[in-house]
C-alpha cells in the first residue's frame, strides 16, 4: 500500500490538517472529495473508496471528522483503511477524544504523530506505545535536546522498550467480549455471535517469553506476538445464577414524543429527546427475574410525513467473572518467574435487534 | 486572527519574529512560529516569513524543529533559493549526536522537492545507509526514492542500489520493508525490484518479525517470485500458512492472493485456500470497522462466482444490521443473493423480504431486485412473496416488483399465470418511468390472460396529454397494438384514439415517427401486423446462462486485493478508461516530449505512447497549425530527407490514427478514407526551435507495408531520427490494435 497524502476534513469537506508524503498528487485534489462524497451518497451509491480523475479516495468517517488517504495505485485497500483506523486510534490515545476541536488544539503534535507515522506514503511506526516515548504532550514544556533519546529508535526490537523492570511482576488479563444478538419480530434469533478480546496489561521485567493457553472449549487460533487479539465464535448460555450488572436498555421512541411518564419495578427510566431513547438502567439483574416497565408518551395530533425508520433496542450489560464463550485464558510463564494472573473476566455491550 | 489579509498576518508575524526580546525568549519564540504553523495549516500563505523561519531552525528545542522543517517542505517549491540557505542547518543536524534530530534532518532535507537539492542530500543519505541508529536508517532508505523521485530521468545509481540490495539484510524490519519499497521506486522503469531465490527466502524467514503493514507489503512482493520446483512452492505455503489467519484484513487479503497466485496450477490447492480463509474473511465481513467490512463483502462476492456455495452454510453473517450503512446493506444482500441454496432459501427469502419494507426506498428496491434475482431459480416462493409486498400500495415497492416482473416473465414463462394475476391492480400505485413501461409491457404481451388489460391500458390512454415520459408512450402504443391483435374488439377505439393523438398532437418526433410507423403497418392488413408483432414471449435462454457460468478462480486472482473488487469490475471499467482518456485529452500538459530508442509493449496500446520516458532530445509544439495550401507549397519544396518501409496489418481507422497523431502533437493535414486504395496521409509536425517536419504515409498495393517518406525544412539529422521513432512507435501502436 501506499498513500499519496493523507488529510483529515471536518464535517463540511474543509482540511483541517493534511501532509503530504508523496507529492505526486496536487494538494487541491481534495476539493473534489466533498462535492463527489455527496453526489455519490444523493445517487444511493456511496461507498469508502470514490475517484477523481487518476486519484482514487479512500475515507473513513470517525464521529465529526472525515480521513482521507489519496492515492494513485491501485492498491491493497485493506491495509489503507487498517491504517486509518490505527490513525485514529492513536490520535484518540493522545487526545482521548479525537475532534475537530481537538485537532486544532493540537496541530503540532498531530503535525508530528503524522511525520512518525507515514514517510512517503508508507506506514512506519504506528504503535502507540512507541510513539509516547519520543512524542510528549507536554506542549509548552521546552525540550532542550538533551533529552533522553528512546532506545525504541535504535533498538532491533521495534515494539517494547529494552531494560524495563518492575517491582512485582505481574500481569493483567482482560477478556472482552460483546455479543452480537440478532431477533426478529418474532423472536426467533436470527444471528448471535461473539466477539471478543483479550486484553493483556503487562508488568513483566526484561523480555520474558510468554505462552497464552486457552480452555479447549473455544476453538480459534491466536496470532501476532504482543497482546493477542482473536475472534472467538461460540453459543452463549447464560446460566440462572448469574447477575448482569449496570443494566441498559434503551428503547427507541418517535422523534416527535412527548411528555413522558414512566412506571418501572426497579431501576430507573429516562428520556432522552436529543437521542429518541428512553433509557432503563437497573444496577444488577439476577438471572430467571422478570422486571417490567411502562412508559407513556404524548404524540402530536398532525402525522408527520416523512417515515421514520424502527431502529433496534438495544441492550447493555456487564456479567462479570463470566465469559459468554467459556474461554478461560490461562498464562504460563516459562522459567522462574511463575506470572501472577488475575483474570478478570466480564462480558460487555450486548445488542438485541427486533 | 483570520479575519486579517493574509498580508497583514504575515507582517505581523514577521516583525514579532525578528523581535529580539521574542528571540531571546524560547517559549515566546515557538509560539510565534507555531502560529505561523496554524495559519499555514488554515490554508493561508505563509511564504513571506520563508527568511525569518530559516533562522528559527538552527535552535536545539527538537519540537520547534519539526514545525521549521515543515514549513520548509511546505513552501521550498515556492521559494527554492531561500530553501538553499536553510540547506546548512539541515545538513549541520544530519550529523547531530541525538539519532532523533538526525533522523528527522535527513527526512525533512529529502521531502524538500525543489530542483539542485539532489546534490546536497546524496552525501547525508548514503551517511544515513551506515548509521548505527534504525531510526536514520529507516529514513536514509527511504530517502533514496525520494531523491531519484526528484530527477526521475537520472540514471539508476547502481551502487546505491547495490547499497539497498544489502540493507536487506537489515536487523531492523521496517528498515527491510523500506528497502523494499525503496527500490521498487528506483527500479519501477525496469520492473521494480527483482526477488530471487535467496531474497525470497530471507524475507520469508523475517516474515513473523514484521508489523502489519510489512507483512502486506512482503507478501505483495513475493508474487513476482516463482518457485523452482514444486516442493519449494509448498515449503513456501506452508511457511506461510498462519498468515491466512491474522488479525489484520490486509494481511489475510495478501496472504490469500499470494496462496491462490502460487497455486494457480492447482485448482484443488485455490479451493483449500479458499476454504482456510473463510473463518478470517467471515471476521472482516463483520469487523467494526465499515470500511474493512465492506471491503472484504466485496471480496467475498469474487469468490462466490467461482464458488457459489462457498458461504452458503453462513449465509446469517450477510444478514444486515439496522445501523449498518447503505453500501454495506447493498453489498450483503448482493451477497446473500448469490449463495442461496435448497436449505436456505426459506430463510433468506424472509429476511430478504424484511429488507422490501425498510425505510429507505433504495435498500427496500435492492430487496426486491434480489428477490427477483432469486426467483429464477426458486420461482413459486418468491412470486408469492412479490405479489404479498403489492398489498403494501407503496409506489417505490409497486415499481419495482412490476418491473422484476417483467423480467422474470421473459426468463421463466412458467410463471406468467400467477404474475398476471397479481397485476391488476397495481396502475394506481406506479409514477415512474421505469415502473410504467414495465407495466404497460406485460399489460401488451400477456394481455390475454388479464381480463382488465385494455382498461388499464385505455387509462393510460387517456391522460396521454399528461405523460411526461415520451418512452412511456412509445411503450403503450406498442402494447396496445399487440393487445388488440388477441382482443381486438376491446381495443380497437382506444388504439384509434392513441395513434391519432400520437399523429396530430403529439410533439415529440420519436413516438410521432413511431405512430405513424404503426399506423401505416396497420394499413399493410392484419395478418402483416401479426407476423411483425407477435414474436415469443419469453426466452429463458437470454440472461440466465451467462449469469451462472462459474469463473475460473484465475480469472480473477490478480485482481484479489486490489481496488477492482472494491470498485466491482465494471465500474472498475469505467475508471480506468476515463483515467485513458483524460491522459490521451486535448487539455495534457504541454509539450510533449518523446525519447526515441524505446520499442513499444503492444498490449499496452496506445496509454503507452505518454509513458515513453521524457528525457528525449525532440519536443514538438502542441497545437501547431499550419494550412493545407502553406504544407502543399513546402512539400513540393523540399526533398523526401528520409524513406522508410514500415510492417502494417488490416485496415487503417483514420480517426484513432488521427487522436493517437494528435497526442504527440503531430498535426493530421489530409487523409484518405477507410479502405482506400491506395491510402494516403499527410502529417505536419513542429519542434521548439521552429523546425518543420511534414511526413507522407502512403499505403500501396501491399497492404502489409506502409511507406513513410519525411520532408524537413532544415537538415538537422538527430531531429530528423527521434521524429522517425516518434511516428514509428504511434504507428506500430496503432497497427497493434487495429490488427
Amino acid at each position: 500500500m501506499s498513500a499519496s497524502a493523507v488529510f483529515i476534513l471536518d464535517v463540511k469537506g474543509k482540511p483541517l490538517i493534511s501532509r503530504n508524503y508523496k507529492g505526486d498528487v496536487a494538494m487541491s485534489e481534495i476539493e473534489y472529495f466533498m462535492p463527489l462524497l455527496m453526489q455519490r451518497e444523493e445517487e444511493g451509491a456511496l461507498a469508502p473508496l470514490l475517484s477523481h480523475g487518476r486519484v482514487h479516495f479512500l475515507w473513513i468517517k470517525h464521529s465529526n471528522l472525515y480521513l482521507v488517504a489519496t492515492t494513485l495505485k491501485n492498491s491493497n485497500a485493506s491495509l489503507v483503511y487498517s491504517f486509518l483506523y490505527k490513525t485514529v486510534e492513536v490520535f484518540s490515545e493522545y487526545f482521548k477524544e479525537l475532534e475537530e476541536e481537538s485537532i486544532r488544539d493540537n496541530f503540532v503534535i498531530v503535525y508530528e504523530l503524522l511525520d512518525e507515522l507515514m514517510d512517503f506514503g508508507f506506514p512506519q511506526t504506528t504503535d502507540s506505545k512507541i510513539l509516547q516515548e519520543y512524542i510528549t504532550q507536554q506542549g509548552n514544556k521546552l525540550d532542550t535536546g538533551k533529552s533522553r533519546v528512546p532506545p525504541t529508535v535504535t533498538n532491533a526490537v521495534s515494539w517494547r522498550s529494552e531494560g524495563l523492570k518492575y517491582k512485582k511482576n505481574e500481569v493483567f488479563i482482560d477478556v472482552i467480549e460483546s455479543v452480537n444478538l440478532l431477533v426478529n419480530a418474532n423472536g426467533s434469533v436470527l444471528l448471535s455471535e461473539i466477539v471478543g478480546t483479550i486484553k493483556l496489561k503487562v508488568f513483566l521485567s526484561g523480555m520474558p517469553e510468554l505462552r497464552l493457553g486457552l480452555n479447549d472449549r473455544v476453538l480459534f487460533e491466536l496470532t501476532g506476538r504482543r497482546p493477542a487479539l482473536s475472534l472467538p465464535q461460540a453459543k452463549g448460555q447464560f446460566k440462572k445464577q448469574s447477575v448482569a450488572n449496570s443494566v441498559e436498555i434503551s428503547v427507541p421512541v418517535p422523534s416527535d414524543a412527548d411528555s413522558p411518564r414512566f412506571k418501572t419495578s426497579v431501576g430507573s427510566a429516562k428520556y432522552m429527546p436529543e437521542k429518541n431513547v428512553v433509557i432503563w438502567s437497573i444496577k444488577s439483574f439476577p438471572g430467571g427475574k422478570e422486571y417490567l416497565m411502562r412508559a407513556h408518551f404524548g404524540l402530536p395530533s398532525v402525522e408527520k410525513e416523512e417515515v421514520e425508520g424502527r431502529p433496534p433496542i438495544g441492550v447493555k450489560f456487564e456479567i462479570p467473572y463470566f465469559t459468554v464463550s467459556g474461554i478461560q485464558p490461562v498464562l504460563y510463564a516459562p522459567g522462574r518467574q511463575r506470572a501472577l494472573v488475575d483474570a478478570q473476566i466480564r462480558s460487555l455491550p450486548a445488542q438485541r435487534e427486533s | 486572527m483570520p479575519y486579517l489579509g493574509s498580508e497583514d498576518v504575515v507582517k505581523e508575524l514577521k516583525k514579532a519574529m525578528c523581535n529580539p526580546h521574542i528571540q531571546a525568549d524560547r517559549l515566546r519564540y515557538r509560539n510565534v512560529i507555531q502560529r505561523v504553523i496554524r495559519h499555514m495549516t488554515q490554508g493561508l500563505d505563509m511564504s513571506g516569513v520563508f527568511m525569518e523561519m530559516v533562522k528559527a531552525s538552527a535552535t536545539i528545542d527538537i519540537v520547534q524543529k519539526k514545525l521549521v522543517y515543515l514549513y520548509m517542505c511546505t513552501y521550498a517549491p515556492l521559494k527554492p533559493d531561500l530553501a538553499l540557505l536553510a540547506i546548512n542547518t539541515l545538513c549541520k543536524d544530519c550529523s547531530d549526536p541525538n539519532p532523533m534530530v538526525r533522523g528527522l534532518a535527513l527526512r525533512s532535507m529529502c521531502s524538500l522537492r525543489m530542483p539542485g537539492v539532489q546534490e546536497y542530500i546524496q552525501q547525508p543519505i548514503l551517511n544515513g545507509l551506515r548509521d548505527k541508529a534504525s531510526y536514520v536508517r529507516r529514513v536514509a532508505v527511504l530517502g533514496c526514492a525520494k531523491m531519484h523521485n526528484l530527477h526521475e530521468d537520472s540514471e539508476v545509481d547502481g551502487t546505491l542500489v547495490n547499497e539497498l540490495y544489502s540493507l536487506l539484510r537489515d536487523q531492523d524490519p521496517i528498515v527491510v520493508v523500506n528497502c523494499l519499497r525503496s527500490l521498487e521506486e528506483i527500479l519501477k522503469h525496469e520492473g521494480g525490484v527483482v526477488i530471487n531465490k535467496p531474497i525470497a527466502h530471507h524475507l520469508l524467514n523475517r516474515m513473523s518479525k514484521l508489523d502489519q503493514w510489512g507483512q502486506g507489503e512482503v507478501l505483495n512482493f513475493l508474487l513476482r517470485y516463482q518457485p523452482r520446483s514444486e516442493e519449494e512452492l509448498f515449503d513456501i505455503l506452508n511457511l506461510l500458512d498462519g498468515f491466512l489467519k491474522s488479525s489484520s484484513a490486509g494481511v489475510v487479503m495478501g496472504a490469500t492472493k499470494l496462496f491462490l497466485a502460487l497455486a494457480k496450477n492447482f485448482p484443488h490447492v485455490q479451493k483449500d485456500v479458499l476454504v482456510r480463509v473463510k473463518g478470517p474473511l467471515l471476521a472482516a465481513c463483520s469487523s467494526e470497522s465499515r470500511e474493512l467490512c465492506f471491503a472484504a463483502l466485496c471480496h467475498v462476492r469474487q469468490i462466490l462466482h467461482s464458488l457459489p456455495g462457498h458461504f452458503s452454510r453462513h449465509y446469517r453473517k450477510f444478514f444486515c444490521c439496522y445501523s449498518e450503512p447503505h453500501y454495506i446493506k447493498l453489498q450483503k444482500v448482493e451477497v446473500l443473493c448469490e449463495l442461496v441454496n435448497d436449505e436456505n432459501v426459506q430463510q433468506v427469502l424472509e429476511e430478504l423480504r424484511g429488507y422490501c419494507t425498510d425505510v429507505s426506498a433504495d435498500f427496500a428496491q435492492a430487496a426486491i431486485f434480489a428477490i427477483g434475482g432469486i426467483a429464477r431459480t426458486y420461482t413459486e416462493q418468491c412470486v408469492q412473496i412479490l405479489t404479498e409486498l403489492l398489498g403494501l400500495r407503496q409506489e417505490h415497492v409497486t415499481t419495482a416488483v412490476v418491473q422484476t416482473f417483467r423480467d422474470l416473465v421473459w426468463l421463466c414463462p412458467q410463471c406468467a399465470e400467477a404474475v398476471c394475476q397479481a397485476l391488476p391492480g397495481c396502475a394506481e400505485n406506479i409514477q415512474d418511468s421505469e415502473g410504467k413501461q414495465a407495466l404497460i409491457w406485460l399489460l401488451g404481451v400477456h394481455g390475454e390472460r388479464i381480463p382488465n388489460a385494455p382498461y388499464v391500458l385505455e387509462d393510460f390512454v387517456e391522460n396521454v396529454k399528461s405523460e411526461t415520459f415520451p418512452a412511456v408512450k412509445m411503450e403503450l402504443l406498442t402494447a396496445l397494438l399487440r393487445l388488440f391483435l388477441s382482443r381486438p374488439a376491446e381495443c380497437q377505439d382506444v388504439l384509434g384514439r392513441l395513434v391519432y393523438y400520437c399523429i396530430e398532437e403529439e410533439k415529440d418526433m420519436a413516438v410521432r415517427d413511431r405512430g405513424l410507423f404503426y399506423y401505416r403497418l396497420l394499413l399493410t392488413g392484419i395478418d402483416e401486423v401479426k407476423q411483425i408483432l407477435c414474436s415469443p414471449k419469453s426466452d429463458p435462454s437470454l440472461g440466465l446462462l451467462e449469469d451462472q457460468a462459474e469463473k475460473p478462480v484465475n480469472s480473477w486472482a490478480s485482481d484479489f486485493n486490489t481496488l477492482v473488487p472494491v470498485y466491482g469490475k465494471v465500474r472498475w471499467a469505467t475508471i480506468s478508461n476515463l483515467q485513458r482518456a483524460e491522459r490521451r485529452g486535448p487539455e495534457l500538459p504541454a509539450p510533449a516530449s518523446f525519447a526515441t530508442s524505446e520499442p513499444l509493449i503492444p498490449e499496452e496500446n496506445k496509454e503507452q505512447i505518454q509513458e515513453l520516458s521524457d528525457a528525449g532530445a525532440l519536443t514538438l509544439v502542441p497545437n501547431h497549425q499550419i494550412t493545407a495550401e502553406y504544407f502543399e507549397k513546402t512539400w513540393l519544396r523540399l526533398k523526401v530527407a528520409h524513406q522508410q518501409v514500415l510492417p502494417w496489418q488490416g485496415a487503417v481507422h483514420p480517426d484513432t490514427l488521427q487522436v493517437a497523431l494528435q497526442v504527440v502533437n503531430i498535426q493530421t493535414i489530409a487523409m484518405s478514407r477507410a479502405g482506400a486504395r491506395p491510402w494516403k496521409a499527410y502529417l505536419s509536425a513542429q519542434d521548439d526551435s521552429d523546425c518543420l517536419f511534414l511526413a507522407e504515409l502512403l499505403l500501396g498495393p501491399d497492404p502489409s507495408e506502409m511507406q513513410v517518406s519525411v520532408k524537413q525544412q532544415e537538415a538537422r539529422t538527430e531531429a530528423l531520427s527521434s521524429f522517425i521513432s516518434v511516428l514509428e512507435t504511434v504507428l506500430g501502436t496503432i497497427g497493434d490494435i487495429t490488427s
